[in-house]
């Protein structure tokens, strides 16, 4: 039976006479990572804030793991661990008494904090800095330091906010490396937002945010086959007739220097025009459709950075 | 319960004995004040039985008052680095997160206090162990009231800057119509409204009645020497004085949990990592 960790229904978030959030429905999966793409400001962190009980909702209902946001807070608090977009660590404590303070809000067992913290810093692979003041560290080792924090509690549905901005390439994949690694060794559900585009491809299920409604929300698989097309860039020594081909079956191209720019619906459709040509081809390029078309061809925008 | 609070006191006082700098100054100024108050106001005491007991007295009490008030700056510190949002999406309620400020600002304001009594020692301040630890009693209760009040102007000012600015507004006047360093018998008439409501006055007015060993002097004279008060034919006692210091402490103190527990903590400003 498939059970949601979140749920939230017409959720509708004001600021005064803005709307941050305009009456939004989605749930996510327990176990699956989930994640909110969109621009700055379309109300992905209003949404996390709402949902992590720091913001009261204007109206509709949100739950996690069953539980009332606003009405059991409490609940929900003790079963949520939460990356935010900017550090909360306190920097003048070591690593590991943040995460001892943290233990001690969770009320973590006092027996199993030694073993957790243990385990956590291992996870981000931070052991030796454990000593270190929080301050004396780099943005990428913080962001780690902060990642253990938000899971040394064992939180049921880990929130991320944007959880790899700021951060070098290499880092961003060791970031997310260590989601992954957690998300099998303990079956937590993953929300996370981030305006990255190769990073919501790695994720379940994919809801497209702007101007604070969902404009899409589906796996990334199926918003590319929806919304996208596959680019192939073809040079030929049989131009035109290559053309005169794509005109009879209505595919749409654009002629570019030397080369086509073919955008086939479907793979089979690639695969024909390059059985029929596959003499005269001189060089070929294929690219799938990305998330950022996609984006692109919702909202009819790049995604703003 | 009493696992989140100790964590935040013991997390408060770590902080603070980290940082070299503050603690130097909370040292050195609280010997500064010493030094300076107890010769600007020499000549204001003679004839008293125990000058330097009338002196520290007011010194010890000002200085617990002033720090118990600044500690609660601590509170904007965290939310301007962020560390606030942190405690307020754990399990933790603000009642809680509340006490554990209050309680650590005050255990820094009665250590400094302590260190004064002590180099008080040195230059003629007597007292016994049985006063020495009413004071420290006292000293707490002074530190509690006054770190609630603290607090509760820390949530209001939200910003380190304004808080300043209120601290100031409020404690120079409070002060300075306390008795602390102006006998309140040299205070004109028409403030006393304001020394009456001031609970300084009442504090210090306890505080020097131990410190002073006054247990035996009459009533009379303890009016004329404005350790009590006579409110209209009125007299407060000492006693009295410390009820009305528990009192305040409580009405100051629910206050402050009652504003922390509305306080919109998240849409303060907070500083951003990363390069956007």
């Amino acid at each position: 039976m498939i059970t949601n960790s979140i749920e939230v229904s017409n959720f509708t978030k004001k600021f005064g006479s803005f709307t941050a959030v305009d009456n939004i429905s989605f749930n996510v999966e327990e176990g699956t990572i989930f994640a909110f793409l969109g621009p700055n400001g379309a109300g992905k962190s209003t949404t996390i804030n709402t949902l992590c009980t720091i913001h009261d909702k204007t109206d509709g209902e949100l739950r996690i793991n069953g539980n009332d946001v606003t009405r059991q807070k409490d609940k929900v608090r003790n079963d949520i661990g939460i990356v935010f977009q900017e550090s909360t660590l306190d920097g003048k404590l070591t690593v590991e008494e943040n995460l001892k303070l943290h233990c001690d809000f969770y009320k973590v067992p006092k027996s199993e904090v030694k073993q957790r913290i243990d385990f956590v810093l291992e996870l981000v692979d931070i052991v030796n800095w454990r000593k270190a003041p929080v301050n004396s560290l780099s943005g990428g080792m913080k962001r780690r330091a902060e990642i253990a924090r938000g899971l040394v509690h064992f939180p049921k549905v880990l929130f991320l906010d944007e959880p790899t901005t700021g951060l070098d390439p290499q880092t961003r994949a060791n970031v997310w490396d260590y989601i992954h690694k957690l998300q099998k060794q303990k079956n937590i559900t993953i929300f996370l937002t981030t305006h990255y585009m190769e990073e919501a491809e790695i994720c379940n299920k994919v809801a497209v945010i702007d101007h604070g409604k969902i404009v899409a929300h589906d796996t990334p698989y199926n918003l590319k086959k929806k919304f996208t097309s596959t680019t192939m860039k073809l040079k030929t020594s049989r131009q035109d007739s290559l053309q005169n081909y794509l005109d009879n079956s209505s595919i749409k191209y654009k002629p570019d220097n030397e080369q086509i720019v073919v955008y086939a619906p479907d793979v089979e459709k690639v695969l024909e025009i390059i059985s029929c040509f596959k003499e005269s081809i001189e060089d070929i390029e294929i690219n799938k459709g990305t998330l950022n078309d996609v984006f692109i061809a919702i909202t009819g925008k790049e995604i703003r950075e | 319960m009493i696992r989140p609070i100790k964590a935040i006191v013991l997390r408060n006082l770590i902080k603070l004995s980290r940082d070299k700098m503050r603690l130097f100054f909370t040292l050195f100024m609280s010997g500064l004040f010493l030094f300076i108050f107890s010769f600007v106001t020499r000549s204001a005491v003679a004839g008293l039985e125990h000058p330097m007991n009338y002196l520290i007295s007011g010194i010890v009490i000002m200085t617990v008052f002033q720090t118990s008030l600044n500690n609660s700056m601590n509170i904007l510190e965290d939310i301007s680095n962020g560390f606030m949002k942190e405690i307020l999406v754990a399990p933790v309620t603000r009642w809680q997160i509340a006490i554990g400020q209050v309680i650590s600002s005050m255990i820094v304001a009665v250590f400094q206090g302590i260190i004064i009594v002590l180099l008080g020692l040195f230059m003629g301040l007597k007292i016994d162990l049985i006063h020495g630890v009413t004071m420290a009693f006292l000293m707490c209760l002074v530190g509690l009231t006054f770190s609630s009040l603290g607090l509760y102007l820390a949530t209001v000012a939200k910003e380190s800057t304004n808080f300043q600015l209120v601290i100031t507004i409020v404690s120079f006047p409070l002060t300075f119509l306390s008795g602390a360093y102006i006998p309140t018998m040299a205070i004109p008439k028409i403030l006393a409204p304001v020394i009456y409501l001031n609970p300084l006055t009442y504090t210090t007015s306890a505080f020097r009645y131990i410190a002073l060993h006054m247990e035996n002097v009459p009533v009379a004279d303890l009016v004329k020497a404005g350790i009590a008060f006579n409110v209209n034919g009125f007299i407060i006692m000492p006693l009295m004085s410390t009820l009305l210091i528990i009192v305040m402490g409580i009405i100051f103190f629910t206050l402050c949990v009652n504003r922390f527990n509305k306080a919109d903590f998240s849409r303060v400003k907070v500083f951003r990592h990363g390069h956007r």
